[in-house]
Parts: C-alpha cells; sequence; structure tokens
C-alpha cells in the first residue's frame, strides 16, 4: 500500500509539474517491494461485502496460496508471513468467508495424498483462527492430488505440489434460489 | 519376450492342451449367432484366457478331427495323443426352447484316458462369455490349483479432459476389456473404486457435493449412496472378505484416522487413535489382519495390525514412502508402491515384512492391486508419450508389464472374482 501511494504522489507529483514547468525531468522510478506486483485492486477497507473477491485477497497478502515440504503439514517461516497477511485481510473483511484447499504431492499415494492435504489445510485453519479469525468462517477440504496445478518457476512450469490454497467462497445470493440436486 | 504378443511364455512345467472348437447337437439361429458360430467363439474365448497364464502349451489342432456332438462325451483319446496333447478341454453349446443358451464343457486327462472336470451353465445369449470364462477356470484351477481369474471384473476410474483437472468416471468392465460400462456420470471427481469380494458392489471415493466422502453402488443399479450420510470428510474404502465391512479413513480436524463401519451403514468403530496419518487400509484375506500407512515415522511406511486396532507394527523398511499396501490373495504378502524422489514402483513383500521385491521399473506407477488368483498384479502408470495414465499388470514374481487396454486413460484399478 505504502509503494501504491508513493507511485501515486509521484505521478500526481509529475503532472502539476508538467503543468507548471515544461522542463522538470521525472527521477528514475524503481518500483518497490515485490517484484511481481499484484494486480491494482481497491483499497480492501472501501469494498462492499459482495465485491470481495480472490483478486482482493491475493493484492492484500501477495498470493492465495502457501507450500510445504513433502510429507510436512508445518506452516514454514514464508507461509507464516503470507499468513498473518491473509489473516489480517480476513479481520479487515469480516463479511468474507474462506475455504482452505489443501493439496497433496503428485507421487504421493492416492489415499495419503487426501489425507496429507487435509492435514495442510487444517494447520492453515488453525494458524489463521490463532490470528484472530473466526473458525465459523473457514471451511477445509482436501484435494489430494487431483489438482496438481503448475506454476512457472524461471522459464519451465513445474507441477506446484504441496500446498494450501485460500479461496474467497463467493457471497450467497441475497434471495435464496432453489438449490441445484447434488451432483454425483 | 518384448513382443506385443500377449501370449505368455510358457513354464517348463507347462502342460499341453488341446482345444477343439465346441459341438452342437443341431447348428441354430440365436440372438448371439448361430450355435455353430458360438461354438467357435467359445473355443477361442477359453484359449484366449488360458493362454494370459503361463502354465499352458497349445496342441497343434489343424490335423485333428473335429469331435462330434457324441464324442464330447466320449473322446477318441488317441487322435489326442497323435498330436502329443497331455489334456482336452472340449464341450458343447446347445440353444434351449426358452431362448437361452446351454453351454457344457469337459476336462480330460489324454495320456490317463478318464475325465477330470466338468461343468454346465445355462445362460442367456449377452452372457455366453461368462460360461466360456468358467469353462477356463475350471481347467485352470485344476492345472494350477489356484483360485479361478477368468470370470471376474475390473473396476477403475476412467479419465479423459486435462491433466490439470481430468474428468475421472467410475468404470468396470469384464478382465478381457468386455462389457465396459461407465457407472458415473463424471460431473465430480471419483477415486479408489474397490469392487467387494464377491463382485456385485463397489465402494468408491467421491468429491459430489463438494464434499469428499465414501460411497457403495450396487452393480445393475442407478447411482450410490452416501457409507455414512452426514459425516466429516471420509475416503479411502475398502471391503472386509466376507463382504459386509467396510474400512475407511476419516479426517477429524485434520488427524485422519481407520474406521470400521458395516457396509449396510451404522455407527463406525475408531481403529486407530495416533495423532499422525493412518490411511489406505486392506484387510487380509482371513479378515483378521488390516495393512495400512503410517506417517508417525514422519514418512508414509507401511503397518499391520489386527482388524480391532491393537498390536500396530511397521512392516515397511527400505528407502523412500510407502503406500496404498494391498493384501494377497493367499495371504502371504503385501503388494505396495514405492516412491523416491520422482520415481514411483510397484513392489512386493511377505505380509509381516522382509522379502521386499520391486516388481515395476516405474518412473510412474501407482495404485496396485491383485488379480483374483494372487498371479498377477494391476496397476496404474503414467505414459509419457501420450501423458495419459494407463492400467497394466505384472505377473507378482515379477516379469513382463502387459498393458491393459480401457476406451480412456485408467487409474486405481480393483480386480475381483464375480460370484454372482
Amino acid at each position: 500500500m505504502k509503494c501504491k501511494s508513493l507511485l501515486v504522489a509521484a505521478f500526481a507529483l509529475a503532472t502539476a509539474a508538467t503543468a507548471a514547468n515544461a522542463q522538470f525531468r521525472l527521477p528514475v522510478i524503481f518500483p518497490l517491494g515485490r517484484s511481481n506486483a499484484p494486480p491494482p485492486a481497491p483499497p480492501p477497507g472501501s469494498l462492499a461485502p459482495g465485491a470481495v473477491t480472490q483478486g482482493a485477497l491475493v493484492a492484500a497478502a501477495g498470493t492465495d496460496t502457501v507450500y510445504f515440504s513433502a510429507n510436512g503439514a508445518t506452516v514454514d517461516p514464508t507461509a507464516t508471513a503470507t499468513l498473518a497477511a491473509q489473516a489480517r485481510w480476513l479481520l479487515a473483511n469480516p463479511y468474507v468467508t474462506v475455504r482452505l484447499e489443501g493439496h497433496g504431492g503428485p507421487n504421493d499415494s492416492r489415499d495419503y495424498a487426501l489425507a496429507i492435504g487435509d492435514r495442510r489445510a487444517n494447520s492453515v485453519r488453525d494458524f489463521l483462527v490463532l490470528q484472530g479469525v473466526a473458525p465459523q468462517r473457514i471451511t477445509v477440504m482436501s484435494w489430494g492430488k487431483e489438482r496438481p496445478g503448475k506454476v512457472l518457476i524461471g522459464q519451465s512450469l513445474v507441477a506446484a505440489g504441496p500446498r494450501v490454497v485460500t479461496v474467497v467462497v463467493p457471497e450467497p445470493a441475497p434471495m435464496p434460489m432453489p438449490a441445484p440436486a447434488p451432483a454425483r | 519376450m518384448g513382443s506385443a504378443a500377449l501370449a505368455q511364455e510358457p513354464e517348463p512345467t507347462a502342460q499341453v492342451i488341446a482345444i477343439p472348437p465346441l459341438a452342437t447337437v443341431k447348428i441354430t439361429d440365436t440372438d448371439a449367432g448361430t450355435t455353430w458360430g458360438l461354438a467357435n467363439q467359445i473355443a477361442n474365448l477359453i484359449s484366449a484366457d488360458l493362454k494370459l497364464s503361463s502354465k499352458f502349451i497349445f496342441a497343434d489342432i489343424q490335423k485333428v478331427r473335429i469331435p462330434s456332438y457324441p464324442e464330447v462325451t466320449a473322446p477318441s483319446y488317441p487322435q489326442w495323443r497323435s498330436v502329443g496333447a497331455k489334456l482336452l478341454l472340449q464341450g458343447f453349446v446347445n440353444a434351449r426352447s426358452d431362448g437361452r443358451l446351454t453351454i457344457g464343457c469337459y476336462l480330460y486327462d489324454v495320456q490317463a484316458g478318464r475325465e477330470l472336470a466338468r461343468q454346465g451353465f445355462a445362460v442367456s445369449t449377452g452372457e455366453w462369455r461368462r460360461a466360456a470364462h468358467k469353462c477356463a477356470d475350471m481347467a485352470y484351477q485344476k492345472v494350477t490349483a489356484n483360485a479361478p481369474m477368468f470370470d471376474s471384473r475390473i473396476a477403475y476410474v476412467a479419465e479423459s479432459g486435462s491433466e490439470d483437472a481430468p474428468v475421472k468416471r467410475l468404470a468396470v468392465m469384464d478382465f478381457d476389456g468386455a462389457n465396459h460400462t461407465w457407472l458415473t456420470s463424471g460431473d465430480s471427481t471419483v477415486l479408489t473404486p474397490k469392487l467387494s469380494p464377491g463382485g456385485d458392489r463397489i465402494a468408491y471415493t467421491s468429491f459430489g457435493g463438494g464434499k469428499l466422502h465414501v460411497e457403495i453402488v450396487e452393480l445393475g443399479s442407478n447411482g450410490g449412496r452416501p457409507l455414512i450420510p452426514g459425516s466429516d470428510e471420509t475416503f479411502g474404502p475398502a471391503f472386509s472378505p466376507d463382504g459386509n465391512t467396510v474400512l475407511f479413513s476419516m479426517s477429524n480436524g485434520g488427524n485422519v484416522d481407520l474406521y470400521a463401519v458395516a457396509a449396510g451403514g451404522g455407527f463406525p468403530q475408531r481403529l486407530t487413535t495416533s495423532p499422525s496419518i493412518e490411511t489406505g487400509a486392506s484387510y487380509s484375506p482371513d479378515g483378521k489382519s488390516i495393512a495400512f500407512v503410517s506417517d508417525r515415522s514422519g514418512r508414509p511406511e507401511i503397518y499391520v495390525m489386527n482388524a480391532d486396532g491393537t498390536n500396530q507394527r511397521r512392516v515397511s523398511f527400505g528407502p523412500g514412502d510407502y503406500g496404498s499396501p494391498a493384501w494377497s490373495p493367499a495371504g502371504d504378502k503385501i503388494t505396495f508402491m514405492r516412491t523416491q524422489g520422482p520415481l514411483s514402483r510397484i513392489g512386493v513383500m511377505g505380509a509381516n515384512g522382509g522379502d521386499e521385491r520391486l516388481l515395476t521399473n516405474g518412473p510412474n506407477d501407482a495404485e496396485p492391486a491383485w488379480s483374483p488368483d494372487g498371479s498377477r498384479v494391476i496397476f496404474q502408470r503414467f505414459d509419457a508419450a501420450s501423458r495419459r495414465t494407463m492400467l497394466a499388470t505384472v505377473p507378482a514374481g515379477g516379469g513382463e508389464v502387459r498393458p491393459v487396454p480401457t476406451p480412456q486413460g485408467g487409474s486405481d484399478p480393483s480386480w475381483s472374482e464375480r460370484q454372482e
């Protein structure tokens, strides 16, 4: 946020200066903070509850995904930083509910992938609850190894592997709709 | 070796068998073709089945007179001795007045000149293949003393669509690929189907309704029912040998443990209580023990316990991560998958650990299951060329890996003899 307001300030300055003095030369502007700038999103505080999106979470916390070691379900320091930011955003948006989707590794056995994905999602849940997020706002599920996913590392796409993705659950429609028959 | 031919290399103890076309009392038109045509098809199917085993050598019967109908019960032994046959499998197929077929088969010891076994079946015209498989089983059991394996079905997960979000449907077929049917629509992902011991039900894991849960479907009926309605996330079912109990894994706040429940539903009994993950359960064939996966040591390993959860002990000690144990039909072995880095392979060990042997070279082999007679292990293999996961089998003692053809990709196989 600081980085963005700096940039905005710099641009405002530049526009004003251009009008006042055509000779004014802009300084070289370095982006601050993360190299992969999150997509611009309105500040979370100003959002109506119905308009909260996955993009807003990603913008606030940097990413919706935290990674784990093989066979591990412990939240490591990198994940801690991300999840703390996610928790702050959740506390700032008290009407949002999230679903934590845990994933196993691509070479886990089918059942173990489901079990360890569930364990990872629950350890993220426990972390968010310790940060003050109400447990009722969080559901957990495990995908096992059914959604392997790909991430770009350098030039190559590799399997995303052991991770938990925080998914913003869309607000229910204001009018209750007839529920569709559960798919088999 | 290495050829695409399906015929197994015969063992030194293999016996020479002659399988002439069946006889028919009168060539009759049926819904499945003439009885004469069926007589040839049935003999061919019996031969195809027995060629999958290494216990038979097939006598050249080109120059032998095809047995007449009366000869089915009174074979002319000298002509079968003349082609070197030790065994003779022959029979008849007749049309019945009710539109069904009568199929009989007889196994003779040619050298001793006596009958070894006989079986007869009245089947609908659509089910003549089952009668042929039963005839093959008769000869197979007599020669090998193994359990039967040819009148059997394979349940598996048919895979289509993208690698990132595959469509996974429950499918079932005869072990030779005939009578293939899909049982779920693909709207929701299904996993780990397990055929019941009689082959009439399938327990599987479904993501239907957005929540992981075990369902049971009766073959021939429409749609499955949840094993335990409204429970926490449940997955990884396994039938007991009598088919009355289902093991499964259930998550309780991130701690996955093993439970057992009556197959018709009821109150689950908790079998494990450790804070680590316990999953991937498989009953021993006597129903007294359970093999399962636990990561209490820090990585997934295979453990064995009594069916009530007592006396838990680790049986896997090799390098890498272990998964998906399955107890052999004879009870003496456990097949498993073992992962080391990116390499996952199928192996077999003694039921109390030890004698570990890897059967495949990977690099992406997983989810093994036994053939009904314990002679082969079926598993899934990722084929890097087609980027599809396919089914394949390997002899339980090691040997050539053979593909199991399926209409689409296939994973999570389960193989069971039919009893209904």
